[in-house]
């Protein structure tokens, strides 16, 4: 496969994780601009494991997972009181005193005679586990989307189970859903720290990726895509932050002639889908609409076939 | 819960899959950039590779050059160009079409004898290209 096609699908994969990420609070009615201070935490944290303490990389990514989920936690629990543009507001402000922190940050070690580790606004070059390890970019590639296709996994048995139920109520009411006897409070703190675990694997493969991160990669430009991209492809279900992560990268990065007008492209789809369709392409009434449509279809092929069977 | 089992089985076959073992005394590419405007967004680069424990020049490598915007990560990819061998072992030579001034990592992906990827970051204004800064300054 062509190295630049690998690229591109890489970076959809790992992207994708952020999207999710903030669909998932989406889901529970929050709008997080903070999401990328997760995926800053989750690549530092795996960074360190497997360049400086030698850990091996699923093992750095869940603990990635960890530190980003933990984190997320600990900011919801004064946060989630807050609601609307307050709790926008106060994710933004979280992510950008990440950002500041991870500016001021210095662990290095040194290895093989040379420095390695986060030095401030330096960056934490030497994420080198793929090229110490020989592993191929496609074989990165494979691991991103199997991790991604556990994700997606993970969401279609959330969305069928109570849980999923809870997030949705609580999204729609959050008092209607406290007097239905859900616990608020506790749901959307799970919700915060899935979401910041999802996040913080995302950002550990963003650094394996790259080999390196620097903390103004994780800017608000990262955390306002990653929440555009649920709001373009749709709430209904979670294939629908990976449609807009397809048309935003995907479609937009084939077609060259796009290049350099990009954003202003992306703006736009942004607002005239947010007039146009609220909830996204695959809103809740579409997704219902094609499981409908589907699962006529297996009862008419369904049906045919007996029929068939049935004929002498 | 059978399906907890199952994510749960699912990464842990993940973790154990890959490898464990970091091999890290292995020799590493420095890599110093030079690059200069040729043209509308385009900019011609000389790369000078280097073993960093030895500093022998590293002749002899596939070098392909990528380029990614720090401040929209994974937003704008340049299309990896293929570097051109130097009159001199260890350097190269390639011509990198950008979509826009501004600070661009570049990444130059190493293959051949030696598989490695090195990280310089830089600014490309129309008239110049220098280090990028990595904060922005404030004058009073």
């Amino acid at each position: 496969m062509d190295d630049y096609l690998v690229s591109v699908l890489s970076n959809i994969g790992v992207i994708s994780f952020v999207a999710l990420s903030a669909y998932l609070l989406l889901l529970t009615g929050e709008i997080s601009f903070g999401q990328q201070a997760f995926f800053a935490i989750g690549a530092y944290a795996a960074g360190i494991a497997t360049a400086l303490w030698g850990w091996p990389l699923g093992a750095a990514l869940a603990w990635g997972a960890l530190a980003g989920g933990t984190a997320a936690v600990l900011v919801g629990l004064p946060t989630l009181r807050l609601h609307g543009l307050y709790f926008a507001v106060a994710t933004l402000a979280f992510a950008e005193t990440v950002r500041l922190l991870f500016e001021q940050f210095r662990y290095q070690v040194t290895i093989d005679g040379e420095l390695v580790g986060p030095n401030g606004t330096d960056g934490f070059r030497g994420i080198r586990y793929i090229f110490e390890n020989d592993v191929g970019s496609l074989q990165f590639l494979g691991l991103i989307y199997a991790l991604l296709l556990a994700a997606l996994a993970a969401f279609v048995l959330l969305e069928r189970s109570r849980l999923g139920v809870a997030f949705r109520m609580i999204g729609e009411d959050a008092t209607l859903a406290a007097l239905n006897g859900i616990a608020v409070a506790r749901t959307k703190l799970l919700a915060a720290g899935l979401a910041g675990a999802l996040a913080g694997v995302g950002g550990g493969l963003y650094a394996h990726l790259t080999t390196y991160v620097e903390p103004r990669i994780f800017d608000v430009m990262l955390g306002v895509h990653s929440l555009a991209y649920g709001l373009i492809g749709g709430l209904g279900t979670a294939f629908g932050p990976l449609l807009g992560v397809l048309i935003d990268i995907g479609l937009l990065e084939s077609v060259r002639v796009f290049a350099g007008y990009r954003m202003i492209i992306f703006g736009g789809l942004v607002a005239l889908l947010l007039i146009l369709r609220p909830r996204g392409l695959l809103d809740e009434r579409v997704v219902h609409r094609i499981r409908r449509a589907w699962f006529r279809l297996l009862v008419r092929s369904h049906s045919t076939e007996r029929l068939n069977r049935d004929l002498p | 819960m059978t399906r907890v089992r199952l994510i749960c089985v699912l990464a842990a076959t993940c973790a154990v899959c890959l490898p464990a073992e970091s091999v890290l005394a292995q020799v590493r590419a420095k890599a110093d950039v030079t690059c200069r405007p040729a043209g509308t967004l385009q900019y011609d680069c000389t790369i000078v590779l280097t073993n960093s424990r030895t500093k022998e020049p590293l002749a002899g490598v596939t070098l392909t050059i990528g380029a990614d915007m720090p401040s929209m990560p994974m937003m704008h990819n340049v299309r990896p160009v293929k570097a051109e061998p130097g009159e001199t072992p260890g350097t190269y030579r390639a011509r990198l079409a950008l979509e826009m001034h501004g600070d661009w990592a570049l990444q130059l992906n190493l293959a051949g004898p030696l598989r490695d990827r090195v990280l310089r970051t830089l600014r490309f204004d129309p008239d110049r290209v220098m280090p990028a800064t990595k904060a922005p300054s404030h004058k009073h």
